[in-house]
């Protein structure tokens, strides 16, 4: 008995480790669009960030760089993002797809001299403990630094929104662009400001696929997660909260239909592996039933250029 | 505490307008001033100039005799000078008490005290805590008068205030800019209304294409006076003349008229009855966001309703839709003329093949009949007065007068039997309101029915044969329109009773 609750401890573990690129991206794309900017670039920022985060590991040697290096490279895309639509006043939709075509252009172009690299071993805390209790252990214990950081980040996010003067500033922003400048609010600065830190998420985001869960350099790697995470900001109506368990939601059933498809079930491989998008929407749309809450909660200026009056 | 503020020299040119021409004024405090003028005189443009928004070309502004530089908002927070704008400036989905404290270094507690002090002295009622979306206007406009108080201005500006409230609102909100002026606070009225100047205001400074035209005191003028100042030439009224309908058929009967919504923006509506005969006009009052937008949708098939009957010329046409509708001999104007009456970066001649009728040929076997097209356009352009013979303009370089004489021609040239329009003549200068009103009184003395939809008393009081108030998605009883005062529809559109 105790060697099933140890299994569904570790399985648990996995769909933890799995969901955590889509909590980090989700989390900062959430603060993008909260000030009413529509970055669709995330898959772009998250590939240039595994791609930089790897790099750096193999030519310097170090974890620490490659981290930092890899949110750094994120927030250095997202700027091109907030030059041409903040400041050049371009299109954010079509600014958003374009930046992802280049992420992904570009990082397979880097990461041509790193296929077939080995990554490096990525240090992970309390694993004592984690063998010790069963069930609890594996769930809780052993794991890398940054999941530990990216399950507190959404509540972080959901008081830093809700409970901060940044916050309601961001909010106001997202609310009514003008408004808030006739405030004396600098809407230019704060969209900036929340661009880069969800230029920095999307890049951490990809750094974590190829430095823990999967380290090493593959082209396109990040499989579309980037869209998953866009997806799940909508469908969990901009609340923090919602988004961790709809990211929870997503890579449990990405886990649990690959065991599924190991065990042989009889259902069709193609419709297990479309399982997890049809659940996680299914359970989003559910728990954002409110429709007063989604309007409270929707950035209003989501996508609108903002031009101030000279 | 005196405050003194001057304005002297101001200039601001637009490409193609001169929005301000050296403008020069002075204001002191323990007096309200009206800064009089129709749209486009460059009053707005004055007040953005004072509010940091706008910067200046030329000009400079003084406060107790100091130059100061409004380079941004701040600049004129930090000079105490407050402001609040005819589009209100508030985040719709953050609550009152946020909507305060987002640009103010207050404690939370600190400020809420402040705010509560402000609600006992003035005797406002707001709940902090409710989005601002759940508000009234009248609410909001005090939450956006709180926000300037709590700053201690010196300087009050307020921009055309009134022109979202009730006459009970307004009477409300004169008496506390009277308290504001006596509390030391300058104040800055800004209005089309003349009314208003002759009722409140102790100076008046009236603006005609971006210049100061005149600056005297109120009891010296009378409505013509400033009227006259205002527009720069004489103006001749129109009257209509009274009709009995007893004899006429009824064109339009409408019973049952609900309507739940499941969007917080939006208005329910509640057994609606109404019906209407042959060449009349029946007018429909309410502040704004009291259910029009509704009632206009479902009048023109917009929004379909279950349960509702609406028989138009004996026929049921509850269930179609707006073109099904126009083939029927119903028009439409809506109140948005940029986003819902025409497509602002289509042609002229575009907007107007979107009427297309079956009976009109616009389009043959699938192609664009361009030809035909212009020709019934230039025939809307010339028979409705439009300021351009240029079927190719863009619709966005038309005025908002000649926007809407072209909508409700295009709506007109078909001489339908029933046209709704949804303020017709919101935010036109006095010139195009005069056209639209007599061409509205055209169409009755014609035997076309009509419904005025619109949140201008005179404007409704002038025109109606009959008239009623929606209020919170209810109509009021339908009166005739020679028993009803301005006061009356007052007290209805705040929710009161007459008998």
């Amino acid at each position: 008995m105790s060697f099933d609750l140890n299994f569904i401890g570790i399985l648990i573990g996995a769909i933890m480790a799995s969901s955590v690129p889509l909590i980090l991206a989700a989390s900062g794309e959430l603060i993008t669009e909260r000030s009413g900017v529509l970055n669709l670039g995330v898959e772009g920022m998250m590939i240039i960030g595994a791609i930089s985060g790897f790099a750096l590991m193999v030519v310097t040697d170090n974890l620490f760089f490659a981290v930092v290096g890899s949110m750094l490279s994120g927030l250095i895309i997202s700027l091109i993002f907030g030059l041409l639509t903040q400041s050049l006043l371009t299109n954010h939709v079509a600014t958003g797809l374009a930046l992802t075509i280049f992420g992904i252009g570009m990082s397979a172009m880097i990461g041509k001299n790193f296929v077939g690299i080995p990554g490096k071993e990525f240090p992970l805390l309390f694993v004592n403990l984690k063998e010790s209790i069963p069930f609890l252990g594996p769930v809780f214990f052993g794991h890398s630094i940054i999941l530990y950081f990216a399950f507190g980040l959404p509540f972080f996010t959901n008081y830093f929104l809700k409970k901060t003067k940044t916050g309601l500033i961001i909010r106001a922003v997202g609310d009514s662009p003008t408004s808030a400048s006739n405030q004396g609010i600098n809407v230019t600065l704060v969209r900036y400001s929340c661009i880069l830190y969800g230029g920095a998420m999307c890049g951490l985001a990809g750094a974590y696929l190829s430095l823990i869960y999967t380290p090493q350099w593959i082209e396109n790697m990040t499989g579309g997660r980037g869209w998953i995470a866009l997806a799940l900001v909508v469908f969990a109506t901009w609340s923090p909260i919602k988004v961790l368990i709809g990211a929870l939601i997503f890579g449990g059933i990405t886990i649990l239909q690959l065991h599924m498809q190991a065990v042989g079930l009889r259902i069709p491989v193609q419709l297990l592996s479309a399982l997890p998008y049809i659940m996680t929407i299914i359970v989003l749309v559910v728990i954002s039933r409110d429709s007063r809450k989604i309007k409270l909660n929707t950035p209003t200026s989501l996508g609108q250029i903002f031009y101030k009056e000279k | 505490m005196n405050t003194k503020l001057k304005v002297s020299e101001i200039s601001k040119i637009y490409p193609g307008c001169i929005a301000n021409d050296k403008v020069s004024l002075e204001f002191g405090s323990g007096k309200i001033y009206a800064l009089l003028g129709e749209n486009g005189a460059g009053k707005s443009t004055l007040v953005k100039i004072l509010s940091g928004v706008v910067k200046p070309d030329e000009g400079e502004v003084f406060l107790n005799d100091e130059s100061i530089k409004l380079n941004s908002p701040l600049d004129a927070k930090k000079n105490n000078i407050g402001m609040v704008f005819q589009h209100f400036n508030l985040f719709e989905t953050l609550s009152v008490f946020e909507n305060l404290s987002i640009d103010i270094d207050k404690k939370d507690e600190e400020l809420r005290a402040l705010v509560n002090d402000i609600l006992k002295k003035y005797n406002f009622k707001i709940d902090l805590d409710i989005p601002v979306l759940n508000l009234s206007a009248g609410q909001k406009q005090k939450v956006e008068i709180i926000r300037c108080l709590i700053r201690n201005p010196k300087v009050l500006i307020m921009d055309e205030p009134t022109s979202v409230l009730t006459e009970q609102e307004t009477d409300d909100l004169f008496i506390s800019l009277k308290q504001f002026s006596k509390d030391g606070i300058l104040i800055i009225y800004i209005t089309h209304k003349l009314k208003e100047v002759l009722s409140l205001c102790d100076e008046v400074a009236v603006m005609r294409k971006g210049k100061v035209v005149s600056v005297s005191n109120t009891i010296d003028e009378k409505i013509e006076s400033l009227a006259n100042k205002m527009v720069g030439e004489n103006l001749n009224t129109i009257k209509k003349k009274i009709n009995n309908f007893k004899k006429s058929e009824e064109i339009l009967k409408i019973s049952n008229l609900n309507f739940t919504s499941d969007d917080p923006y939006e208005t329910n509506l509640n057994n609606l009855n109404l019906s209407l005969k042959k060449g009349e006009c029946l007018g429909i009052a309410g502040i704004s966001g009291n259910g029009q937008n509704e009632l206009f949708q479902i009048l023109s098939g917009e929004i379909i309703t279950e349960g509702t009957s609406i028989m138009f010329r004996n026929k049921e046409i509850g269930k179609l839709n707006p073109k099904e509708r126009r083939e029927y001999l119903m028009a439409f104007s809506p109140e948005d003329r940029i986003s819902q009456a025409a497509v602002p970066e289509l042609k002229i001649y575009e907007n107007v093949a979107l009427n297309n009728f079956k009976s009109s040929n616009f389009f043959e076997k699938g192609l664009v009949n361009e030809k035909k097209i212009k020709e019934h356009s230039k025939k809307i352009l010339s028979n409705f007065s439009v300021n351009t013979d240029n079927v190719e303009l863009k619709s966005q370089f038309l005025s908002g007068g000649n926007l809407q004489k072209l909508i409700i021609g295009r709506e007109l040239i078909t001489s339908p039997e029933l046209l709704v329009c949804f303020n017709p003549t919101w935010g036109l200068d006095v010139g195009a309101i005069n056209y639209i009103h007599e061409t509205l009184i055209q169409i009755n003395e014609q035997g076309k029915s009509s419904i005025l939809i619109s949140t201008d008393n005179d404007e409704l009081l002038k025109l109606s044969d009959r008239i009623c108030v929606i209020y919170k998605g209810k109509l009021s009883k339908i009166m005739n329109a020679d028993t009803v005062s301005a006061e009356k529809l007052g007290i209805l559109m705040g929710g009161g009773s007459i008998d």
